[in-house]
């Protein structure tokens, strides 16, 4: 009967605390040392890197215990749409976008969130009044706080690195077709890598508003650096001539090698009567003619 | 300067003359024009005409038809048909949806095409039938 008696009591005893008195208690009595503790690692992981100063890695340290505490305050259950865990995530989002500024990884970042969750477990640990069933529950707070706040950061960071990649490949079409006007009514334009429908609009949009905004007389369209040739990429070739020539200027094409010759010839490309010349210097040579520019080698003694 | 029904015809001189299109003309209806402009041409005794696209934002099947004929009434009479400022959309446009060179001359503006030498449509254009035969 006794026995029975003491293991109600133990039961009574093992009733879980709301989770998030619990970890303010926590918070309150081991705060300085949960501090110290974060600013340690914090040097760890971001000063030896040079990523934070001191300075900052205190004032980071301080500012998330502030906002954890808060987020605790606001009630047991946290609100994910709440003012508090929104502070926290930005907080986060802040702190992660600085340290990548920096040169840090994501891996680094990942690195410290989890460490922060370690602090308040192994805190947890130490004391002795904690149940198996509050432990319980604060490993499953902490776990699916900090797993959300890495699953947002990591979906920010993917977005940035899709917004990185799309600038860079826009900056990379834009170089590896540049229009330029290498004299007064002459442009050319070389044509590097391949030549996919989406790029070859691209080009052909541009092309055809230098034309019209320098009174182009001829174009220069070298292919030197096409990598390959397909019917796609010589249906590209054709209609961009065509597009020159019905724009008034006159298209000259060079650098033809000879397996791109051979696959043209291959495909059953008509390139008609358009101008070819084996190189970019004798299309431009072309080009200059028409207009009746002399080029030749000069009295460089003056 | 002349008007037929949907365009202004001006003589610019030395047989050249400029086409500049209306906005009442009808390009699915190109036998309404064929015969007083033919008329017109050849009693200016003209040895160009220069087309002014510039006005026309996109230039479709229809009206490419109907440039198609304007090319081949100007050969009949021994015109030469220049097709100027034709806008970087509807010069992109076309060059996509054209199997073939077209028949007709491109020159960037009037000046353009008045300074070019002569041409014979006849004797440069081969292949001055309608494209689409690959």
């Amino acid at each position: 009967m006794a026995k029975g008696a003491k293991k109600r009591t133990a039961k009574a005893k093992a009733q879980p605390r709301p989770v998030h008195k619990l970890l303010i208690e926590l918070l309150m009595l081991n705060a300085g040392r949960i501090s110290e503790v974060i600013e340690r690692e914090g040097q760890e992981i971001f000063g030896q890197a040079n990523l934070l100063s001191n300075e900052e890695i205190t004032d980071y340290s301080l500012e998330f215990l502030e906002l954890f505490a808060s987020l605790l305050h606001a009630g047991e259950r946290i609100d994910r749409r709440g003012p508090e865990y929104r502070a926290l995530r930005e907080f986060f989002n802040g702190f992660s976008r600085r340290i990548r500024a920096r040169g840090a990884s994501l891996d680094e970042f990942v690195r410290y969130i989890q460490f922060l969750q370690r602090v308040f477990l192994e805190n947890l640990d130490a004391s002795e009044d904690v149940s198996f069933e509050d432990a319980r529950a604060v490993i499953i707070l902490l776990g699916s706080l900090f797993n959300d706040i890495i699953l947002d950061i990591f979906h920010i960071y993917l977005e940035e690195k899709e917004r990185t990649i799309q600038a860079q490949q826009e900056e990379l079409r834009q170089t590896s077709a540049p229009v330029t006007e290498i004299w007064d009514g002459v442009l050319t334009l070389p044509i590097i890598g391949s030549l996919d429908s989406s790029r070859a609009m691209t080009v052909m949009e541009r092309l055809l508003a230098r034309i019209e905004r320098d009174r182009a007389k001829a174009v220069v369209m070298d292919v030197t650096g096409v990598s390959s040739i397909d019917t796609q990429v010589s249906h590209h070739l054709v209609q961009m001539i065509r597009a020159i020539s019905l724009m008034g200027a006159e298209p000259i094409l060079t650098g033809i090698r000879p397996d791109i010759a051979r696959s043209l010839t291959s495909l059953n490309i008509d390139l008609g009567r358009v101008t070819t010349r084996s190189t970019l210097a004798e299309g431009l040579k072309e080009a200059f003619r028409r207009l009746g520019v002399h080029v030749g080698a000069g009295d460089a003694a003056a | 300067m002349a008007r037929i029904e949907g365009m202004h015809l001006t003589p610019l001189g030395g047989g050249d003359v400029l086409l500049e299109p209306g906005e009442g003309l009808d390009p699915g209806d190109p036998d309404a024009y064929t015969e007083p402009l033919l008329a017109w041409l050849q009693g200016q005794r003209a040895r160009r005409l220069i087309y002014d696209i510039g006005n026309v934002a996109l230039v479709d099947r229809l009206y490419y038809a109907w440039l198609l004929r304007l090319e081949r009434l100007c050969r009949l009479a021994d015109v030469e048909l220049v097709v100027v400022n034709m806008r970087p959309v509807a010069a992109f446009a076309l060059a996509r949806a054209l199997d073939g060179p077209p028949p007709f001359s491109c020159a960037l503006d009037v000046d353009r095409a008045r300074s070019r030498p002569p041409r014979r449509p006849a004797a440069d254009a081969p292949h001055a039938g309608p494209a689409g035969s690959r």
